[in-house]
């Protein structure tokens, strides 16, 4: 009996969410695979022929923007860790009472509508605006200077709107680390940077994990960056565009289940990659 | 480059300046609430008012949204966390079939684009013929929720000293007790943190929530739409006072605990060493 | 040792809410089963639920942002004067930020022959078609439209999409044409190729609507839309498309073309004639309108009854109640695009004339300019154009197909 009981626990645990996510994600999920392999049209109607040949087609004819995505992914995910690091150290080990509040502060922007926030960082960033009118007319900038519209702005709304998805996790697993751990280290003679490197870093591995994947993740299939900081812009269309198009506007949504699909697989692949380099055990107890 | 510098002016330093770069735009907002635009668009500065922060509470074509999403992002936050918590405790504790379906189960939500997601969701109600509104907002914001909750928590249970657990069953606490007393608040900053990403994710959801609302409108629904004529500034004003409010929170917060001293410090461990 | 221990610990927490029974493989089947049984009912409780309930009581609308009057109480005065006139309550949701996007968010229904959740819908001129083809939308009764009989404008009648008018009326239309700025420019611009000059290289907007930009393009190829055959629509894509590559649009926008015109980002861009009555008004009197030499493309937005939509009555009488010219000119004097009621220049102008008698300027100068921008002008008709009338579902694709490429700049 308590054999059983044991073995029973786990799946009681896991019973209401999975259930959830089962019921209304994976079944619809399942719909979109089979749509993804169907012919046909929005008047005519669509017939399932195991269209796999829609799969090379659309990596075909969107690859270059997969791998755009991707990038962009990468370099937001690379940037968020960046800031977001110290950000959460310094709150973890110096935040003191402060601590609590100081977590608070960092996510209370992310709380006023996206929307708002990006349009508020076009209205400063904008060729003539408080930012760059400001230095162009300070003479530190050629006027013909642009941000908008650009890459590198797409991977500033991104870093921008990601960053709290990287600094929790990473602050949640340092904030564990037990300091006199570190202070074990230094008595054995290793220096403050060794007992970084050697202790804490390794430590707070299961955050930078997890920071990694809420920002990457999400990241590759974005679009509302793209639309609003990069105006649409062809120069920084990403993968989350043209699926948005595909489906709405081409009214292909056998093209756009496939992509998204394409767009999934190989975003667990890198995850999976990923996490064999940094190892699993990182990830779960 | 000395420890000293590094925490007395470095760190801080940084810190204070991403917390600028991450509250620019939002004082922006709250700059451009005392506006008084006389069109559409509120880009240009054409005078000062205090007239928004009047206006806006008999504006119910904004505040009404506003409490919609107010009470979705509550409701399935508490319930997300809930369920993706237990998810985490039972990844992260025990050996059972199935653990790689699951983790894929849990990842491809974050991976799948949201214009999918909310379009297949939607041919869900209505193969079910159920109609669309708040309910099912809910649901579907419950559902993508879960993952990131799970993720989260996992981050702060992976490494988790059992040995505290051992210590409280050895002074006779029963199954409930030791998860309450002991689990429980050492995950708790993992369990919040989730909770306020949640929060944020919920609040802030276009496009899933686009396809299972009907005619419900939630806020980003609304101000997504109004952006692309013109955002009136009794909703900069409207974000201006929420954030005055999550601030004052935040003070009453910091002054409680400069009250009650070291006991509001959270997450300091108090058993032995040996955290593997 | 400590293992087995800690999980009897949690187990029996999780036992202790299942009511301390120790669990048997039966009874957890037969929660399980409970579980997805009653989920499965609370998912249809709903759909259960609006069936027995006390029904409809509101004459459900959707339509576009900031397309009525609101005043400061957030509320919208015409609809409450229809309201107090008819008795009909109105729930007005701005439901519509692109007609593809909310068209998504009702096919299925449509598709599957249910009741959509509304009564009214404002869809712009070419998804009229579209949905009307596919009998997604009500027939509409004309003894039931007596204003609309006796007031619609000749230019807002029989159009392209709808000849008959058997499915629409106008709800309010404009064109889209070339806003830009002189001083940025450095010179006027007149036509589509302008736009395309590569001395704007980086600082033109482009729209991301494909209807409007692929008209332009057309038309400034000289060919009519409307006779536009595949592969003149390959030809105006092919132009676009090397504009495109060459980086010449710095994007393709919705409405937000606005602030970025607005603020000198832009010094070029398509547009919408209305707004840039707005522009000109409140946040920048230098930006010019003009409709391209070769000409330009007219849209209009539209109320129409989605099919089986079940307070068939009360949707006419809201369609009927804009063509009556007092809440037709209240709502002009808000909104500012073309109205197709007759009556509404005139009634602008001496809202402006008594405004300017009783000393207020400010109105006085608004409404002027209002009533010279609400009706089309005779030069305004000859140069304007109707959008393509794409034969099916495979045409539709195809042009939207070559658009995707432009935005995308994929050759």
């Amino acid at each position: 009996m308590r054999g059983a009981r044991r073995r029973l626990t786990p799946y009681l645990l896991l019973l209401p969410g999975t259930g959830w996510l089962l019921l209304f994600f994976a079944v619809p999920m399942a719909f979109m695979l089979v749509m993804s392999l169907q012919e046909g049209s929005l008047s005519e109607g669509y017939r399932l022929t195991w269209n796999f040949g829609i799969y090379p087609k659309v990596i075909g004819e969107y690859g270059n923007l997969i791998l755009r995505s991707v990038g962009y992914a990468l370099s937001t995910t690379v940037l968020t860790l960046a800031i977001g690091y110290p950000m959460a150290y310094t709150i973890a080990f110096y935040g003191g009472r402060l601590k609590n509040a100081l977590v608070l502060v960092v996510i209370m922007p992310f709380f006023v509508s996206f929307v708002i926030r990006t349009l508020n960082w076009r209205m400063i960033l904008s060729d003539n605006g408080l930012l760059f009118g400001t230095l162009k007319d300070m003479g530190l900038l050629d006027h013909a200077f642009r941000f908008l519209a650009t890459p590198a702005s797409v991977i500033f709304g991104l870093t921008y709107n990601f960053l709290p998805f990287m600094i929790l996790p990473l602050y949640v697993a340092l904030e564990k680390v037990d300091r006199r751990t570190i202070e074990a280290a230094t008595d054995l003679y290793a220096n403050k940077v060794q007992a970084f490197w050697r202790v804490t870093f390794p430590l707070s591995l299961p955050g930078v994990v997890a920071g990694s994947l809420l920002t990457f993740i999400p990241a590759v299939g974005d679009f509302i960056n793209a639309d609003i900081i990069g105006a649409r812009s062809p120069d920084v269309a990403m993968v989350g565009n043209v699926i948005q198009r595909l489906f709405l506007s081409v009214n292909d949504f056998p093209a756009a289940a496939a992509l998204g699909f394409v767009l999934v697989a190989g975003t667990m692949l890198l995850v999976g990659i990923y996490t064999r380099i940094v190892g699993t055990d990182r990830l779960t107890a | 480059m000395s420890q000293k510098r590094l925490s007395r002016f470095l760190l801080p330093g940084f810190t204070g300046f991403v917390i600028a770069f991450l509250f620019a735009p939002i004082v922006v907002m709250i700059v451009f609430s005392f506006n008084a635009p006389l069109g559409h668009q509120n880009i240009t500065w054409q005078g000062f008012t205090l007239d928004n922060y009047l206006t806006i509470w008999s504006r119910s074509d904004i505040t009404g949204p506003m409490l919609t999403s107010l009470l979705i992002a509550v409701l399935s936050t508490l319930v997300a966390t809930a369920f993706g918590t237990l998810i985490a405790l039972s990844l992260t504790r025990y050996e059972f079939r199935g653990r790689a379906a699951l983790n894929l189960l849990i990842f491809i939500p974050m991976t799948a684009p949201e214009i999918i997601l909310g379009a297949s969701l939607l041919t869900l109600w209505v193969s079910f013929g159920t109609p669309r509104g708040l309910p099912t907002i809910l649901v579907a914001h419950i559902m993508f929720n879960i993952s990131y909750v799970v993720v989260t928590v996992r981050a702060r249970l992976s490494g988790f000293n059992r040995s505290l657990e051992e210590a409280g069953m050895d002074l006779y606490a029963d199954g409930p007790t030791t998860f309450w007393k002991i689990t429980f608040p050492l995950i708790f900053p993992g369990i919040l943190a989730a909770g306020l990403l949640a929060f944020a994710l919920s609040i802030d959801d276009y496009v899933i929530t686009l396809f299972s609302a009907g005619h419900t409108v939630t806020f980003p629904l609304w101000v997504y739409g109004a952006s692309r004529i013109g955002i009136p500034p009794e909703v900069n004003a409207l974000g201006s006072v929420f954030f005055l409010i999550a601030f004052l929170f935040m003070a009453v917060q910091v002054w409680a605990q400069r009250r009650a001293g070291r006991a509001g410090e959270a997450g300091v461990p108090i058993a032995p060493v040996a955290s593997r | 040792m400590s293992d087995h221990d800690e999980r009897s610990q949690i187990e029996r927490a999780v036992e202790r809410l299942m009511h301390g029974e120790p669990i048997s493989r039966r009874s957890f089947l037969r929660r399980t089963g409970r579980g997805g049984l009653a989920l499965g009912a609370a998912m249809t409780l709903p759909a259960i639920l609006a069936a027995c309930g006390p029904g409809k009581t509101k004459l459900e609308w959707a339509n576009w942002p900031l397309y009525i009057d609101v005043d400061d109480a957030g509320k919208h005065p015409t609809i409450e004067a229809f309201t107090k006139k008819t008795g009909i309550a109105v729930h007005y949701v701005e439901a519509i930020n692109d007609n593809e996007e909310f068209f998504g968010t009702i096919q299925p229904d449509l598709a599957a022959g249910n009741v959509t959740e509304w009564d009214v819908i404002s869809p712009t001129s070419w998804m009229v078609r579209r949905m009307a083809s596919q009998g997604y939308l009500e027939e509409i009764d004309h003894s039931k439209l007596p204003n609309w009989t006796a007031n619609a404008a000749d230019y807002a009648k029989g159009l392209w999409f709808d000849p008959d008018n058997k499915y629409s009326v106008w709800w309010q239309g404009g064109i889209t044409g070339i806003g830009y700025d002189p001083n940025l420019t450095g010179r006027e611009i007149t036509s589509f190729d302008d736009l395309l000059d590569p001395a704007f290289k980086g600082r033109v907007g482009g729209f991301s609507d494909m209807r409007d930009m692929m008209c332009l393009s057309l038309l400034s190829l000289g060919i009519k839309p409307a006779d536009a055959t595949l592969d003149d629509a390959k030809r105006a894509q092919q132009k676009l498309l090397k504009a495109a590559q060459a980086g010449q649009f710095r994007g393709f926008y919705g409405n937000e073309y606005y602030d970025s015109l607005s603020n000198g980002d832009l010094v070029a861009s398509v547009a919408w004639s209305g707004d840039i009555t707005q522009m000109q008004l409140y946040d920048n009197p230098k930006v010019k309108f003009v409709i391209p030499s070769g000409g330009a493309p007219r849209w209009n937005d539209n109320l129409c009854i989605p099919k089986k939509a079940v307070w068939n009555e009360q949707a006419h009488k809201l369609m009927d109640y804009w063509y009556d010219p007092v809440p037709a000119t209240t709502l002009s004097e808000y909104i500012g695009y073309w109205t197709p009621t007759k009556g509404v220049p005139e009634r602008i102008k001496a809202d402006a004339d008594a405004a300017r008698a009783a000393g207020d300027t400010k109105t006085a100068d608004l409404d002027d300019v209002l009533s010279k921008a609400v009706a089309p002008t005779a030069e305004q008709l000859a140069n304007v154009f109707d959008y393509p009338e794409l034969a099916d579902a495979a045409e539709e694709k195809a042009w939207n197909d070559l658009f995707l490429a432009v935005t995308t700049a994929n050759g």
